[in-house]
């Protein structure tokens, strides 16, 4: 049992250019915890993401993962780009693309292929481990980065806007799959959305943002439990009242009012 | 499907050209002194065929050739090298920039006056000429596609924790490979280029020096097979190089596109 939680926000407060991106915000995120930022474009979900990976600093406050803080990128930290076409290595067929992160562990080159068939039949790619990245489709490219970041074997996972460039279906298809597999891993994941059904889905605890933040009307502008019971279902869970009474809630600050 | 028409479709242009240039030197200026119809150049070549020494068309072929493949090795080892250190380096290309910039703009041909002094007549002259001439572009390109490494895919590289050493042979290198064909197949056409200038205007050896002995014994039809000759030769190394690059993105697992660039 460790005492300080995985990862810890305390009044970190981001600037960028001269402008104030997030200002201070405090959260934690619990081991095993899926929290999901929301919030309308702009308003620093994705900054608050980077900062919490180690791919930029906090311009106040202190970000802390096991109570130490945030330095850099962590082999404990996988990050799953929104764009993942250019996050795979279009040289590198399917199985060579999962290898990188075997290779960046120094895992030794006889035990790879093992663990590369392992992971990619977890996201259902087994049968496609020869082929390039440009032969996939998009939700399959998407699979492929999800299955780098597992192989990677990390205990937090950041997702940015991962199915944001997906059709419909193949997210939806893709938020099941991400479910089943945080459930049978017991990973932690923060992750990033615009889609609010998305995040009440997925969610734990859903953090909402607003952008520009003012003395007033802080960065943070609601954090909500989702209490509803898992495995979740695409058409019954959407038609919960808990649901329903969430989205509601929740809507106001993605832009609409 | 490819029927025989089709095939034969990029053909029509320049058989008609010739047919005209056979027309014209025939009947238009008979016995003229630039101009000889093809049949002619044709019988020239295949005099200069059977020649030895300096008119032989192997020979000299060969010396064009290996000179310009020599001095493309040499100028792209370098090229390549210096342009990779400064494409990743703000700091050396803050420190180069100014060199840079100042002996780019020399022409290549320029340096054949020096060349002479220095190396005397031969093959050293002509592969440091050469060198010279495609070292810059490739030193630019180069260093402008390192710095043209998706950044996203840096992160990536980040983000799995690569050492700098795996960052630069996994990731950076990789990515570099279809821009730095680019810059490799614009070095063939540079290097042949400046090889045959090299010969015409000063050494006595080669395709080009073969061309200018025909001119200079007034026989157009001889010199004007060279001249075809050269062209072919070129056509033909860079058709090489174009398939060399498409292998190699195929093997890279780049869609074919079937569309020549």
């Amino acid at each position: 049992m460790s005492e300080s939680p995985l990862l810890r926000f305390d009044q970190v407060g981001i600037h960028l250019g001269g402008r104030e991106i997030l200002s201070p915000t405090s959260f934690e995120v619990a081991r095993g915890e899926f929290v999901c930022i929301i919030g309308p474009s702009g308003c620093g979900k994705t900054t608050l993401l980077r900062a919490a990976a180690g791919f930029l600093q906090p311009s106040g406050g202190a970000a802390l993962r096991h109570g130490k803080p945030i330095t850099g990128p962590s082999r404990e930290v996988a990050f799953v780009f929104q764009d993942y076409g250019r996050a795979l290595l279009p040289w590198r067929t399917v199985a060579g693309n999962i290898s990188l992160a075997l290779e960046a562990a120094g895992v030794p080159a006889q035990q790879r292929p093992d663990r590369i068939a392992k992971v990619l039949d977890t996201v259902g790619l087994g049968a496609h481990a020869t082929k390039f990245p440009a032969q996939l489709s998009g939700g399959m490219q998407q699979r492929v980065q999800i299955a780098r970041c597992l192989a990677q074997e990390p205990e937090l996972m950041m997702m940015d806007e991962p199915f944001g460039a997906l059709d419909a279906m193949t997210g939806e298809s893709l938020q099941d799959e991400v479910s089943r597999l945080v459930r049978s891993t017991g990973l932690t994941v923060l992750f990033v959305t615009h889609d609010l059904e998305e995040a009440i889905y997925l969610s734990d605890r859903v953090i909402a943002l607003r952008a520009n933040p003012t003395a007033d009307k802080p960065s943070l502008a609601a954090m909500v439990e989702v209490k509803i019971a898992r495995p979740r279902d695409q058409l019954l869970t959407k038609e919960h009242p808990e649901f329903l009474r969430l989205r509601r809630e929740l809507y106001g600050f993605l832009g609409h009012h | 499907m490819r029927t025989w028409p089709t095939l034969l479709r990029p053909w029509v242009f320049p058989l008609l050209l010739l047919a005209l240039l056979e027309a014209a030197a025939r009947w238009l200026v008979p016995g003229s002194d630039a101009l000889a119809p093809p049949s002619q150049a044709l019988q020239a070549f295949g005099k200069a065929l059977s020649a030895s020494g300096d008119e032989s068309v192997l020979q000299a072929t060969a010396f064009t050739l290996s000179s310009a493949a020599l001095g493309l090795l040499l100028g792209a080892a370098l090229g390549v090298t210096l342009g990779l250190v400064l494409g990743l380096s703000r700091r050396a290309a803050a420190m180069g920039f100014l060199s840079i910039e100042v002996l780019r703009p020399v022409p290549s041909v320029a340096l054949i006056p020096l060349a002479m002094l220095v190396f005397g007549f031969g093959y050293r002259m002509e592969i440091s000429v050469v060198a010279f001439a495609t070292f810059w572009p490739l030193l630019i390109l180069t260093q402008a596609a390192a710095r043209q490494v998706e950044p996203q895919l840096l992160e990536v590289a980040h983000a799995l924790g690569l050492s700098a050493w795996a960052r630069t042979t996994q990731i950076v290198l990789p990515a570099m490979v279809p821009r730095l064909f680019i810059a490799l197949r614009l070095g063939v056409s540079f290097a042949l280029v400046v090889a045959v200038t090299v010969e015409i205007a000063a050494n006595p050896s080669g395709m080009g020096y073969a061309m200018m002995i025909a001119q200079q014994s007034l026989a157009p039809d001889l010199m004007l097979a060279w001249l075809a000759w050269i062209g072919l030769v070129g056509f033909a190394i860079n058709a090489l190089t174009l398939r060399l690059q498409r292998a190699i993105a195929h093997r890279m697992g780049e869609p074919h596109t079937g569309v020549a660039p």
